[in-house]
Formats: structure tokens, C-alpha cells, sequence
């Protein structure tokens, strides 16, 4: 659909297209659909298969908006010529400059002359992330408000109590409904009721008290949250608000480091948080339950440990319960076979001894992969994204499986042609 | 086109098993395979490791066999195939991903041999062909996969290719100039400094291993490709030599192996067995390990155990247990490079085309 309604501009364009006359991945993916479809408020155009008229509707958008596009595929020449000039090799050319390029086409139309592109290059290789990052830091040097910050989590720590009595043990119904949050939907009625359910299970209070019990000594979890990679120690330790965490886990971080950890991330982002607020609140998210907020993303977690406690890589017997964890266990079977027919990995083991190690990290899969869910649902948790929807909760559990298989490939593969290169 | 469960994914075919003769690609939401002594024009087996993210299937099937086939998908079992009425797929753009992972294929699995004469490819060189290759596909790595790593392919290069731009072959001198370009895009420091590639590769051992004084058996045998890296061992056959003798402590094996490429030998496990009679060890910078033998009981074998066994069954294992391929497979995938090599085709490497020019 894009790639028409793109040949319909015509020429112009050409540095945002491929070979074939289509528009770049790039040219998609940071331009034209977070810009011009701006697919976050205009979802109807995300739908795997559309619609005639919401096709219609989007291919006027992007022809409409063509002599824009030409005039940042014009700026993208112009401060290419200026980044060779000027012998810059930092970040990857498309995906620094595309969203710029669309953005001064809108504001400034066709580029001026080298001096503006010198000043946009000048901008984007330099401002970029350090301001926020640096504001953290300069407030966090005050003594006074370390020390507010300190009296709010020792308040916010004791807040959350698991409660006592029979309530906080029955966990059954939750996790029954978990079969079919992570269970097939053969029907538009059955994809209705694993939404349904799903609403219920994030308004249930079973997260929140598993993860308020995590920070107890006498009382047994069902996992150990040191296995899971969630913390390095257990119970869970009240947080510290910067410097001396006890471990790299996520729940051992520090309520500072959290917040770096958002800004970070929130490079793409227009609005830029205030600092001292996101300290503050980072302070009680940092003492909830699972070190998240609100109730869905601790619900997504637990999920998420349900998911995790049955992937084995490399392993292709292994049949989990579950109809969504046999999905994902099945792609990585297929994964490791691409490693076996490239020769990085020996029906299932290490070809080479050097990759004993990262096979055995692989065969160790929760731990990365929950502090990589977790990472996703603390970035969710901030910027109050919902995680109410089920399919896109199951798509997310998806993703992060996606993302540390590939992570840990690469590591397997990179360990084998260490010893070619060296 | 008929798509069935195939190991619990979603697939238009039966994927070659993992190994010498399989050709993969793995794109978004895809592992592609073909066999890799088919035709170039051959359609792949696709297998859907995730139909929602193969955004490029339209581009193979057609924008109505793309919305077919994901219709097809809803709320159906994998235990039910589905037969999708669609066009067969348009070969221009699958000859294009086959070639990519020809060239993922020669990387690994080229029978380089000094003693079969089959030319070692020039690593860099494919390299830098395949990441252009991988940027020119790049609407199939929507989401970024194993193969979808340019940087890696030409990070290690810019020295020996700058080094093999000056030799003054204008294939190369073009081939290289594009990687500088796309360097300069992606954020890959290309440094000018021209440095020539190592050409110590250690291609000796295996051959003429001297009789060591108190033989008891000697004989050959042969590397199961699938168990070793690659870039280590003369792909050859019979390039195992191995012997038995007394030693010190009682009966030692030695084993040379022939080796060719950059890669080394170190650390790689090597084992001997006849019967209930076994050692292991490593192998050394050479290719070469002294296995101390010991018999079923476990304990070290004796020069008079040693002289009264037959020791003609005996198996030599280099390299990982398992998975090793028939030697008719290593002859089919050494009568492939044969034949490249003596008649380049349309869709060559040039470190292929390279490799035949340099052969005569």
C-alpha cells in the first residue's frame, strides 16, 4: 500500500527510495510512518490488512504530502554532502536525519544553503540527549533533595504491605486465567473472551501482592525472584536513591539510575520531562510492586514469568503448556536451526569450545528475558502506556522473546568469527 | 501455494535439514530455504516464524496473495493445512534473496582444500559483497536478524579491502569504493590506512607424519564438516591421520589433522575409539594431539592389549559429538564449488569469479 501510493509521488524523492523505486525501510519507518501517517493517533492505518476506504484515505495522505517529502528528501542530500564534508561517521545517516529532514521540510520548505545544514548537523550530533541527562545530574547533587527523596521512599517502601489474612494466598484464579490470556483464539468470540479475561486479570489484585510479597522474608513465592534475574537478592531490598545498589538487576536499581534509564529512552520524544517530577515519582514507582506502578505492567510481568519459565532454546523437544509459549518456542527451534545450517552451532551445542559459555547463557533464557520485559513495562509504566489490550500484551511477550534470541545469536555467532579475525 | 504445520510454524514446503546442503536466509518474520545444488530461479520454502512481520511477502506473492494468505492464517491450527489459491512467486525478486544466501552459504560452508585444489574465497571480498546485497534487500529485514548485520560484515574489512583496492583490479576498486559509501551512512569508520592480509595461514600437518618408533596401527580418517568451524581444516577427505604406539606410560595415539585457513585448531576436541578402547583430548596449534588410550575397564591400555586388537574400526572424531554428515553430502557440496569454479555464472561472486581466475 505505501509503497504505491510512494511511486505516486513521483520523482523528487529518489535519495528516500530503494533500487526498485519503493521508499526506503527507513524512509517508513522514521518518516513516513510515525510523520506523515503518524500511526501512534491514527491507528486504522496499522491494521495488517486495510481496509478499501482507510486505504484510500492513506494514500492520499502521503501523496498530499509529497512536495514536503521532496523537500526532505532535498534537505537528506544536502546534509549528506555536509556530513562528508565535514568527515562525520557517527550514527547511522537515514536513521539520524530522516525524521530531521521531514521536520525542517515542514517548517523551513526546500533547504537553504550549507550554512543551515552546518547548523542542523551542528544540532543533532551534539544536543542530543546530554541536556536532560545533565539537568539529572545537577539535581541530584543537592543534599536537600537527596534527603527528600530519602524520607518519601522510606515512606513509600512501607506503604506497600501485602495483605494478611486468606486473600494474599489465593493465587489460583489468576493464574487460571492466564491459560487463556496465553491460550489460542480460534474465533472472533474466543479473541473477545481472552480480551475479556485479560481485563479482569489487570483489575486482580494477585500481582500486586506477589510482588509485595517478594520483600518478605517468610513467605514462599511461587518462583524465586533471584532465579528470574529480578533481583540479586531475596527478599527484595528497600531501593537506594543514587549510587551503591547491591546488584544490575532491575529491582536492584537505584531510583537515579531508573530515572537515567527514562531519559535515555526518551530520546524520540518530543515532550521532555520535568526532572524533578520523574525523581519523585520514580522514587514510588521504584518501592511498587515489581518496581512498577500500575497494576496492568506488574500483570504483564507475572505474565511475562509464565512465558519465560517455559522457553528453552536450542532445545527442540521442549513443549510448553502454553499455546503462546509454544509459538515463541517453536521460532526459537527454527532460530537455532538457521545457527545449525550456518554452521555456528553443532546440532544444538557449540561448534567451537570458545562458545561454551554464551550456549550456556542461552539455555538460561528468563533471566534476560524478563529484565528485558521488565525494561519495556518500566518505559510503559512511566509514560502511562496502557498494556489493557491483550493482543498487543501478547505481541510485546513476543518481542522481547525476539529481541534476546537475536541478542544471544549474534553473541554466538561474533564468539566463532573472533578467532577467524584475530 | 499449500501451507501446513511444519514443527509447530506455519511453512510452504519441507525446509532441507540444517547443514552443508542447506541454503537459509532469515528475514522478518521468515527463515527462507532452499537446496544448494537447485536452480537459481528455485521459489524458497518460506517458513513463517511470524506471518504479522513478513511485511515483504507482497513483494514475492503479490499484494492479493499476500492478503490471501494472511487471511487464510486467522484463527486457523497449525494441524489443518490450508491450500492458498495464489500465483506462483515472481523469481526476480526470490533469485535475489537466493543469492544472498548463497553468499550467507559461502561464507560458511566453501570447501576450501589445498589438497583437493579447491581455491580458498577471499573473505572480505564476499563480505563486502554481501552487505551490499543485505542493504539492497533491506525491505525484507523489517526487523533486524541474524542476517540483517551490515556493519558487522564490513566492520572487520576496511584495511584489507583499501589494501586490495590498490592492486588495481577495477572490479575490486568499485567493489570497494561502494563499501566506503556505505560506510560513511551507516557510522562505520573507515580509517585510509591500507594493510595487506596475513598470508601465514598455517597450511601444512596431516601429511608425512613420520612413523614413530613402536607402531602398533596407524590409518586415516575424515572431518566431519558440521562438527568444526569453518576456516580451520583442509576440507578435504582421509586428511586425519592417525597412530598408535607405545609410549611412556603405555599405548599413545597421535593425530595430525590437515589444516587450511585462518582459523586455529586450539582447544578443539579430538577422540579416538575402537571397540571399548577410547582417548580424547584437544587439539594443538598444529593440528595435533597425543591421546593417552585406555581400555574398557578405564584403565591406561597395555602394549600387549594394544598389539592383540583389531584395530581397523577404529573412529577418529574431530571437532563437537554429533550431527556429522555422510561423506556422500561433503562429495555433493564439493561438485558444487567445482563447478562454480570452473564456469562462473551470471550470479557469481566476484570473490568466487576471484577464486577461478586465480586457480589456473
Amino acid at each position: 500500500m505505501i509503497d504505491r501510493a510512494w511511486r505516486a509521488i513521483g520523482p523528487g524523492v529518489e535519495v528516500l527510495s530503494g533500487d526498485d523505486g519503493g521508499p526506503l525501510r527507513r524512509t517508513v519507518k522514521r518518516i513516513v510512518d510515525p510523520l506523515v501517517l503518524r500511526l501512534r493517533s491514527n491507528a486504522q492505518f496499522s491494521a495488517a490488512v486495510l481496509d478499501a476506504d482507510v486505504a484510500a484515505a492513506m494514500h492520499d495522505t502521503i501523496v498530499g504530502q509529497g512536495p514536503q517529502l521532496r523537500a526532505a528528501a532535498a534537505w537528506f542530500v544536502v546534509l549528506k554532502r555536509e556530513r562528508r564534508a565535514q568527515r562525520i561517521t557517527t550514527g547511522n545517516a537515514q536513521e539520524l536525519y530522516f525524521p530531521v529532514c521531514f521536520e525542517l521540510a515542514v517548517t523551513r520548505g526546500m533547504p537553504g544553503g550549507q550554512s543551515a545544514a552546518a547548523a542542523v548537523l551542528a544540532e543533532v550530533h551534539h544536543n542530543h540527549d546530554r541536556t536532560a541527562i545533565e539537568v539529572l545530574n545537577e539535581h541530584v547533587r543537592d543534599p536537600q533533595v537527596i534527603g527528600r527523596l530519602r524520607r518519601q521512599l522510606d515512606h513509600s517502601w512501607r506503604d506497600v504491605r501485602a495483605p494478611a489474612g486468606r486473600s494474599d494466598t489465593i493465587t489460583g484464579p489468576f493464574f487460571a486465567g492466564l491459560d487463556t490470556v496465553l491460550g489460542p483464539a480460534v474465533s472472533h468470540r474466543a479473541e473477545a473472551a481472552r480480551q475479556r479475561v485479560w481485563s479482569a486479570l489487570i483489575a486482580d489484585s494477585t500481582p500486586y501482592n506477589l510482588g509485595a510479597k517478594a520483600r518478605l522474608t517468610d513467605v514462599a513465592l511461587p518462583w524465586s525472584i533471584v532465579d528470574l534475574g529480578l533481583s540479586s537478592v531475596a527478599p527484595q531490598q528497600i531501593p537506594v536513591i543514587d549510587g551503591g545498589a547491591t546488584g544490575d538487576r532491575p529491582l536492584d536499581r537505584s531510583v537515579v539510575d531508573r530515572v537515567r534509564a527514562t531519559l535515555r529512552r526518551a530520546m524520540d520524544r518530543d515532550e521532555l520531562p520535568d526532572v524533578p517530577l520523574l525523581c519523585a515519582e520514580e522514587v514510588d514507582r521504584a518501592c511498587a510492586p515489581w518496581g512498577l506502578l500500575a497494576e496492568d505492567k506488574q500483570a504483564g510481568l507475572v505474565t511475562g514469568i509464565e512465558v519465560a519459565n517455559e522457553l528453552r532454546p536450542l532445545d527442540v523437544s521442549a513443549q510448553p503448556r502454553h499455546e503462546l509459549s509454544a509459538r515463541i518456542q517453536a521460532r526459537l527451534a527454527k532460530e537455532a536451526y538457521v545457527l545449525h545450517a550456518r554452521r555456528y552451532l553443532s546440532d544444538g551445542g557449540p561448534i567451537h569450545p570458545r562458545q561454551r559459555q554464551v550456549v550456556e547463557d542461552l539455555a538460561a533464557f528468563t533471566r534476560p528475558y524478563l529484565s528485558r520485559l521488565w525494561a519495556r513495562l518500566h518505559g510503559r509504566d512511566v509514560w502511562q502506556e496502557s498494556c489493557g489490550d491483550v493482543d498487543d500484551v501478547r505481541s510485546m511477550l513476543e518481542g522481547v522473546a525476539r529481541s534476546v534470541s537475536l541478542d544471544h545469536r549474534q553473541r554466538i555467532k561474533a564468539m566463532l568469527e573472533l578467532q577467524v579475525a584475530g | 501455494m499449500n501451507l501446513s504445520g511444519d514443527t509447530g510454524l506455519w511453512s510452504t514446503g519441507v525446509a532441507p535439514a540444517a547443514g552443508p546442503l542447506a541454503l537459509v536466509l532469515e528475514v522478518s518474520g521468515a527463515v527462507l530455504s532452499w537446496p544448494v545444488d537447485g536452480d537459481a530461479a528455485d521459489p524458497p520454502v518460506i517458513t513463517f516464524t511470524d506471518h504479522h512481520r513478513a511485511d515483504w511477502l507482497w513483494r514475492i506473492v503479490g499484494e492479493s496473495g499476500h492478503v490471501a494468505i494472511v487471511d487464510a492464517l486467522r484463527h486457523r491450527e497449525l494441524d489443518r493445512p490450508v491450500e492458498v489459491p495464489i500465483p506462483a512467486a515472481r523469481p526476480e525478486s526470490t533469485e535475489m534473496l537466493r543469492r544472498l544466501a548463497f553468499g550467507h552459504w559461502l561464507r560458511r560452508w566453501w570447501p576450501a582444500s589445498a589438497r583437493d585444489g579447491v581455491v580458498a574465497l577471499d573473505a572480505a571480498v564476499l563480505d563486502a559483497e554481501i552487505a551490499l546485497l543485505t542493504v539492497a534487500a533491506e525491505d525484507y529485514f523489517g526487523d533486524d536478524t541474524l542476517d540483517s548485520d551490515v556493519l558487522g560484515l564490513l566492520a572487520p574489512h576496511p584495511a584489507v579491502l583499501n589494501s586490495l583496492a590498490e592492486t588495481g583490479d577495477p572490479r575490486v576498486g568499485a567493489l570497494v569504493e561502494q563499501c566506503r559509501e556505505l560506510a560513511a551512512e551507516i557510522g562505520l569508520d573507515w580509517p585510509e590506512a591500507a594493510v595487506p592480509r596475513r598470508q601465514d595461514y598455517a597450511l601444512a600437518a596431516g601429511a608425512g607424519a613420520s612413523s614413530p618408533t613402536g607402531l602398533i596401527a596407524r590409518g586415516t580418517a575424515s572431518v566431519a564438516w558440521s562438527a568444526v568451524p569453518p576456516g580451520v581444516f583442509d576440507a578435504a577427505e582421509g586428511t586425519i591421520d592417525w597412530s598408535v604406539a607405545s609410549g611412556g606410560d603405555g599405548v599413545e595415539a597421535t593425530i595430525e589433522v590437515a589444516l587450511s585457513g585462518p582459523g586455529t585448531p586450539v582447544g578443539i576436541a579430538v577422540a579416538l575409539r575402537t571397540g571399548d578402547c577410547a582417548g580424547s583430548g584437544v587439539l594443538d596449534v598444529g593440528g595435533r594431539a597425543v591421546l593417552a588410550l585406555r581400555g574398557e575397564d578405564g584403565r591406561p591400555l597395555t602394549e600387549t592389549q594394544a598389539w592383540n586388537r583389531d584395530w581397523s574400526g577404529t573412529a577418529v572424531r574431530i571437532g563437537a559429538e554429533g550431527g556429522a554428515e555422510d561423506a556422500a553430502i561433503r562429495d555433493r557440496v564439493r561438485a558444487v564449488a567445482r563447478g562454480r569454479l570452473a564456469e562462473p555464472g551470471a550470479g557469481a561472486f566476484l570473490a568466487e569469479v576471484l577464486a577461478a581466475e586465480s586457480d589456473y
